[in-house]
């Protein structure tokens, strides 16, 4: 449900066994002693990258809603996000 | 000239001589890509009234000022379809973006646009440039000009198979676990990853952040160098973009490889190599010996858990950064009342397999109860990674491997996705440590081509394509020309 995939009964099937088999063979990283180790989330030396604090161009309502499957000019329109909201 | 035989240098010369023009050079490019396209497929759609205003722009700059206008003025290019251009359908060769035309323009495609380089279509990629073969395109595979029954390696396999059938002289890819390289080294041609933070990833729709470098496919390593350093450098627009100056790799590209110690990674010639692509690769390190190089044996133990950390943290990132395709903001929706079921529907029939697969294995490896064991491990080890490079550089100058343990494969060999992973297994760890590295043509295995991946320390992207054409130039395997461009020259 995390990544919002709505799969059927045959995808279901066989993915688990795909991912079962990848999981198993990554689970060698549990070998591997990290216990000195600080973790990397990247490479680079940058830090909190940061700009001016100043209004620049952008690309306005028109051409942020130009790839929209549905717009109404100003807005993304979306569906019930409620059940309730369903019946009205 | 035709450019089906050509590199940019000549191209550029025969630009400024009068012998040929921007126009003409693209007319010969569509017709040659008219020619091939049907046996690689290797351009989801060609922008020829793009292409026809940039040459004429690149045609006044080149009358104007022949002696100043860059070298890649006039220049025909191909981008990957993960690259954003204004107004051109980008899609990732996934459904979820079918029809998607982006309002901008990224940066490295903007640098090439102002140098006026003259941008002839989007080539066919991996879905998400997830793959190894391009197999998991939404919209079918790409033939390798050398067998277009074998893959072109993935997931930049149609930029590669462009370059290699003889269409342009250049073209962009993208690369997160070998996927300039690779292809590179299956279709015969050159395949150049910057460090990461080198080119700036604004307008790369992205897979896995940390990971991800755009740079450049060519027909030889001094055209590969022109394209990089037209491309890299500062933007504001990526915060993992870096200040420092991009020192021009073309002021010691001919300094050769004299006195230099090159490393020679023992794990990287294990990992199930082809015993007609090691062969190649000792030839090639016996060539760069003969040139005063010292081969020196180095190990780099971690490479074995390197393909595990990988498919944890780059499915990880993908599973976060393809939240966004949810049809609300662009590409497709499957309509459904409710919010919810509209996501679920969205995303199950706009994603490949292998994107389902990816995002399925990230989100597992980010949710509470796993975080540690997978995510948590995965960024140590990668810590460990890249610190035995740092380690090994402190002795080496450089290091120098097979690029892919295989040459090309037939189409549908590989349906484990298992297999498949295990072609970047000596590409990968070079994005996990952010460093530069290439794929040359170093020979051939059974008729199909192998690439000699050059890897240096960080920001030593210089030293990278100095060993590179060292090689290059004291070989001829750069002027073979697969039987796609002969056929159709």
């Amino acid at each position: 449900m995390l990544a919002r995939l709505g799969l059927d009964e045959g995808e279901r099937e066989r993915f688990g066994a795909q991912l079962e088999a990848i999981l198993d063979h990554i689970s060698k990283l549990q070998q591997v002693d990290t216990s000195d180790v600080s973790e990397m989330a990247q490479v680079g030396e940058l830090v909190n990258v940061m700009r001016d604090d100043v209004r620049e161009p952008c690309l306005g309502a028109e051409r942020a809603l130009s790839n929209a499957p549905a717009g109404d000019g100003r807005h993304f329109v979306v569906g019930a996000i409620q059940e309730n909201e369903l019946d009205g | 000239m035709s450019s089906t035989a050509s590199t940019i240098t000549a191209l550029a010369a025969s630009l400024r001589d009068g012998s040929s023009s921007p126009r003409e050079l693209l007319a010969q490019t569509l017709a040659h890509i008219d020619a091939t396209n049907t046996r690689t497929h290797a351009y989801l759609r060609t922008t020829r009234e793009l292409a026809e205003r940039q040459a004429d722009a690149a045609a006044r700059t080149l009358r104007a000022n022949p002696e100043s206008a860059p070298p890649m003025c006039g220049i025909p290019v191909a981008l990957k379809d993960v690259l954003c251009v204004d107004g051109v359908e980008t899609t990732a060769s996934s459904r979820v973006l079918g029809g998607f035309t982006p309002p901008y323009t990224g940066t490295a495609v903007q640098r090439l646009f102002d140098a006026g380089a003259v941008c002839v279509g989007k080539t066919n990629c991996d879905e998400f440039a997830m793959g190894s073969s391009n197999e998991n395109s939404a919209f079918g595979p790409v033939g390798n000009p050398w067998d277009v029954e074998r893959v072109p390696g993935g997931s930049s396999g149609g930029s590669a198979a462009s370059v290699a059938a003889g269409d342009v002289p250049c073209a962009l890819g993208s690369d997160t676990g070998g996927s300039i390289r690779q292809p590179a080294s299956l279709c015969g041609v050159v395949g150049f990853k910057p460090t990461y933070g080198r080119v700036s990833r604004y307008g790369l729709i992205a897979f896995a952040s940390s990971l991800d470098q755009i740079g450049p496919f060519a027909r030889s390593v001094e055209d590969a160098a022109i394209v990089y350093s037209t491309i890299a450098g500062h933007d504001p627009r990526d915060s993992t973009s870096d200040p420092r100056a991009v020192d021009d790799p073309l002021l010691r590209l001919r300094d050769g490889v004299a006195g230099m110690r090159l490393g020679v990674p023992k794990e990287y010639f294990g990992m199930g190599i082809d015993p007609g692509v090691r062969e190649a690769v000792e030839a090639a390190l016996r060539v760069l010996e003969g040139l005063g190089a010292t081969l020196h044996h180095v190990s780099l133990p971690s490479t074995e858990v390197g393909l595990s950390t990988y498919y944890i943290i780059a499915p990880a990132e993908c599973s976060s950064n393809l939240a966004r395709y949810d049809g609300v903001r662009f590409g497709l929706r499957v309509e459904h009342p409710a919010l919810i079921d509209m996501y679920l529907r969205t995303r199950d029939q706009g994603f490949g397999p292998e994107v389902k697969r990816r995002v399925m294995l990230g989100t597992y490896a980010l949710s509470s109860g796993y975080y540690d064991a997978y995510y948590r491990k995965a960024q140590k080890v990668r810590t460990l990674i890249a610190d035995e490079f740092t380690r090994v550089f402190a002795d080496v100058d450089a290091l120098v491997s097979p690029t892919s343990p295989t040459a090309a494969f037939p189409m549908g060999d590989r349906d484990d996705p298992i297999s498949m992973y295990m072609c970047d297994v000596v590409t990968l760890p070079v994005n996990l440590a952010g460093l530069p590295g290439i794929s040359v043509p170093c020979g051939f295995a059974g008729g199909l081509p192998v690439g000699l991946q050059v890897i240096a320390p960080r920001f030593e992207d210089s030293r990278v394509f100095r060993v590179a054409h060292a090689y290059e130039q004291a070989t001829e395997w750069h002027r073979a020309r697969s039987p796609l461009a002969e056929a159709a020259a």
